[in-house]
């Protein structure tokens, strides 16, 4: 066998010694990504989902190069990665902030609401025990009607208990959205009870 | 909720009347609960204004439970 030429083993000693040269700062890099998102991962799974899987692609691609020795892939890959990784941050930063916001001014309609909520369904209930004692039902209100505002009064009771119970949590957004279905659907109850003048 | 009723009186969501010339209790009563015989539930809940079921004077702000 031939033995390979001077330039041949030349030439391969300086690819050798370039990809060498890569590997280090393509390893640093892809550690840097890992890290910065590591940081902001608990965030972004929670306010921006779908960006962090887009980004967690990203990245998987990024250190499949790595594994493959495809360093100077991964450093044309990295300035990309960077700039998505920044995105993701200010993306979620933004959504958490709104949702802060948003549950913060849910928490301030939860107080009038767990006021009154309770006290009109005590209203109704009040309503409905005495129309049950009546031997004749009052001008616009009939069986069917009755009959209705009694099973409502289960169905909001046990909406409203959920309600309150994501409130408990925290959960103001919910307990807001639950309770005013509750109001709602009282004050429409009150109506056709003739509660209301 | 329910096991802990907001009395009528403190009750903001109760529905109110004010009683006309030649209103009584039972009238009233007919007209909101379509009996009559029902009276003594809105006596209960205006204690605090009436003293007698058939003394009810024009003007007066009744709660009807």
């Amino acid at each position: 066998m031939k033995k390979p030429s001077f330039w041949v083993l030349a030439t391969l000693a300086v690819l050798i010694a370039a990809c060498a040269n890569q590997r280090g700062p393509a390893e640093q890099a892809v550690t840097a990504a890992e890290s910065a998102l590591t940081n902001i991962r608990d965030m972004a799974n929670r306010y921006a989902p779908d960006q962090l899987q887009a980004v967690d692609a990203q990245l998987s691609g990024v250190k499949d190069s790595l594994a493959k020795g495809d360093y100077k892939g991964v450093m044309a890959a990295m300035p990309a990665l960077n700039t998505a990784i920044s995105n993701l941050k200010d993306t979620a930063t933004a959504n958490q902030q709104q949702a802060e916001a948003a549950s913060a001014k849910a928490k301030d309609a939860w107080g009038p609401l767990s006021s009154d909520v309770p006290k009109m369904v005590d209203a109704i209930s009040s309503r409905v025990d005495i129309l049950s004692k009546s031997h004749h039902l009052p001008k616009g209100v009939t069986k069917d009607t009755l009959a209705a505002a009694k099973s409502g009064l289960d169905s909001m009771k046990s909406a409203w208990s959920d309600a309150s119970n994501a409130a408990t949590s925290g959960d103001y957004t919910t307990a807001v959205s639950k309770g005013q279905a509750v109001r709602d659907q009282a004050s429409q109850i009150m109506q056709s009870l003739g509660m209301k003048s | 909720m329910a096991d802990d009723k907001t009395p009528a009186a403190d009750n903001p969501f109760t529905q109110t009347y004010v009683v006309q010339s030649g209103d009584t209790l039972s009238k009233i009563a007919q007209k909101y609960y379509g009996d009559a015989s029902l009276y003594t539930k809105i006596f209960q809940a205006n204690r605090d204004v009436l003293s007698d079921p058939n003394k009810i004077s024009p003007g007066q702000k009744l709660r009807i439970p």
